[in-house]
């Protein structure tokens, strides 16, 4: 790095696709080791910002400067302080993964003595000695996505990006790769990710932006977002023919908040203690529950709060364009 | 932040070294390109195949059209069409690069390396490279195969050396417009499209017939068609000798071609990085 300043800093940052507003005024900083968390649904313009960080696009306003390099006019130099595993970036499945970090470790510039440890350290590291040479297309999901990592690694990067490291990746996949990225940022790596599971976000990321339509709308530490929401949630199914009186019943204990299609729910003003008396009165009123939940404030209040409608619940109502379908509820958007 | 477990920690980072640096990405490019066609001998048989077909075809049916009038003199049917098996076969082996390349970029890799410090450069000559590595052993291939059919270069151990180089040329020269196509529209739907182009160019040359016993529009085309001049500078070598006129064909005509296709694959390659 050449100057003192962040390792990931943007100003106003946009980007237009034509006249779609991908990235519409981004600015970030994202501090040394830290891990930052971008989180959104698809299209939300995650993966515009993170290829503009990364060189791969340049923005049609607005300025960023990687490990102390600015993106557009030293673009060779943040390319090579920084590690990029891409989702949307396929492996070449003909190689194997040995030979792709021979061939990453060239591009890089590594001296040949170098390539072959280098390699053969990081293969040990991500759990892939058996299957170095074999090719990747016999990889599993998992496994592709661990090659990736080693192959980001390869020039040991002060800066690592990485696009949905975990889309798509069964439960204990993921669990290895976020032990991996853990790991890393404890020996000082700065990682920005994105992703569009909120736990992921909660579990990994020491501060997390949650963009909505090529803007952010919230940052802070999960910590911070989830005390800001503050109250916890009652989430309650009754019969459908009793859902507008139960309404007016919850409604009386706090602010009502957007929930899963089929279920009511109420940020209890008066905390947990509250939950005996939202019983009775329910009961008072003649309401059959059927199911009585209670939440504390979580990432999804966060993002419910903050984007009008909630990610994972809603994950089969997003549509590819980006953006929430006809299905997800539009509710409070702040 | 956890606390870390260190089962293999990170050496520090190995010095980069710069001077080199070019040469060793485009020889790893290289070699990536040569290792996809390697791989898919699917998608690289037929290139190897259907020239001796047609050779074969040729010299059943057209064996002793070698004895009409204006017939240039050749000893037998498959001297002649040998020339034009090389070139038809790197014709359409180039199509295979330019495809690589477009899937490349359909599928993520081309992000991949440009988000590496590779030279651009690199990424469009070790793809070139590839191209020019599977003319010349095309080249060699056809000749093995078809001397002990009755094969006889005239020009003898020097003409193959010339022939071989012709047929990386060749691909070279061709593979700098399959590659500008596929930088132009990433698609390699699109570059496999431009198979039947490359077949037309075939047939309106002297691939197949001589120059000489062809008239009007078509002896007009195959006067200007690039793929006559190439196949000619071949067909001296085998049927002729080595000559300095037939070596400077032979490879003269391949170098310009190349020149004109590798530009305009230079120019793709930097308008597509610009656009985005």
């Amino acid at each position: 790095m050449t100057t003192k300043q962040p390792p990931i800093v943007a100003h106003d940052l946009v980007r237009h696709f034509g006249t779609v507003k991908a990235v519409d005024g981004v600015d970030l900083e994202v501090h040394d080791g830290e891990i930052f968390g971008f989180l959104g649904p698809n299209g939300a313009g995650k993966s515009t910002v993170i290829r503009m960080l990364t060189t791969l696009l340049k923005p049609t306003s607005g300025s960023a400067q990687v490990a102390g390099f600015d993106v557009v006019t030293q673009a060779n130099d943040v390319r090579r302080n920084i590690g990029v595993a891409l989702q949307d970036a396929a492996i070449d499945p003909l190689m194997t993964g040995n030979e792709l970090l021979h061939l990453q470790a060239v591009l890089y510039g590594l001296p040949v003595a170098q390539v072959k440890p280098r390699a053969a350290e990081l293969l040990e590291r991500v759990g892939l000695i058996g299957a170095a040479d074999r090719r990747v297309g016999t990889y599993s999901g998992g496994m592709r996505r661990r090659l990736d990592l080693a192959l980001s690694l390869i020039h040991q990067p002060t800066v690592l990006f990485l696009d949905e490291p975990t889309t798509g990746l069964d439960p204990m996949s993921r669990i290895t790769l976020w032990e991996e990225v853990r790991r890393l940022n404890s020996e000082g790596t700065t990682v920005l990710l994105t992703t569009q599971y909120l736990e992921e976000a909660d579990q990994l990321a020491d501060r997390v932006a949650i963009i909505d339509h090529g803007k952010i709308v919230k940052e802070g530490t999960p910590t911070e977002l989830k005390a800001a929401v503050g109250a916890p949630t009652l989430l309650i199914s009754v019969p459908a023919t009793q859902a507008l009186t139960a309404r007016d019943v919850l409604a009386r204990f706090g602010e009502l908040r957007t929930t899963a299609e089929g279920s009511l729910g109420v940020g209890l003003a008066g905390g947990a203690g509250a939950v005996t008396d939202v019983v009775r009165a329910l009961d008072e009123a003649g309401i059959k529950v059927q199911h009585l939940e209670l939440n504390e404030p979580s990432l999804d209040d966060v993002f419910a709060e903050s984007t009008g409608y909630r990610l994972e619940g809603a994950a089969t109502a997003m549509t590819d364009a980006g953006g929430p379908a006809p299905t997800a509820k539009k509710g409070r958007r702040k | 932040m956890t606390a870390a477990v260190f089962s293999t920690p990170m050496t520090p980072a190995p010095p980069v070294q710069a001077r080199g640096l070019w040469w060793s990405q485009t020889l790893a490019m290289s070699k990536r390109s040569v290792i996809a066609i390697v791989r898919q001998p699917a998608l690289v048989i037929p290139s190897l195949i259907f020239p001796l077909f047609f050779a074969a075809l040729g010299t059943s049916s057209f064996g002793r059209a070698i004895n009409l009038p204006n017939f240039p003199k050749v000893d037998n049917f498959l001297d002649f069409s040998l020339a034009g098996s090389v070139v038809q076969g790197v014709l359409f082996g180039s199509v295979t690069g330019g495809a690589a390349l477009a899937t490349d970029i359909e599928q993520g890799f081309f992000d991949r390396l440009l988000a590496t410090p590779t030279s651009r450069v690199s990424i469009l000559v070790g793809r070139l490279a590839g191209a020019a590595l599977f003319g010349a052993f095309q080249a060699l291939f056809f000749i093995i195969v078809l001397l002990p059919f009755g094969v006889r270069i005239a020009a003898g151990v020097p003409g193959v050396i010339i022939i071989v180089i012709c047929g990386g040329l060749t691909g070279m020269a061709i593979g700098g417009f399959t590659a500008a196509m596929a930088l132009k529209t990433g698609s390699s739907e699109a570059v496999q499209g431009s198979f039947p182009l490359l077949f037309i160019a075939l047939f309106f040359s002297s691939a197949f017939f001589p120059r000489q016993t062809m008239q009007g529009a078509y002896k007009v085309i195959a006067d200007v068609n690039p793929v006559s001049h190439l196949v000619e500078g071949i067909r001296g070598l085998v049927t002729d000798g080595f000559t300095a006129g037939h070596v400077v064909a032979a490879l003269l005509v391949p170098t310009a071609i190349g020149v004109v296709s590798i530009t305009l694959a230079m120019r793709t390659l930097y308008s597509r990085l610009a656009s985005r």
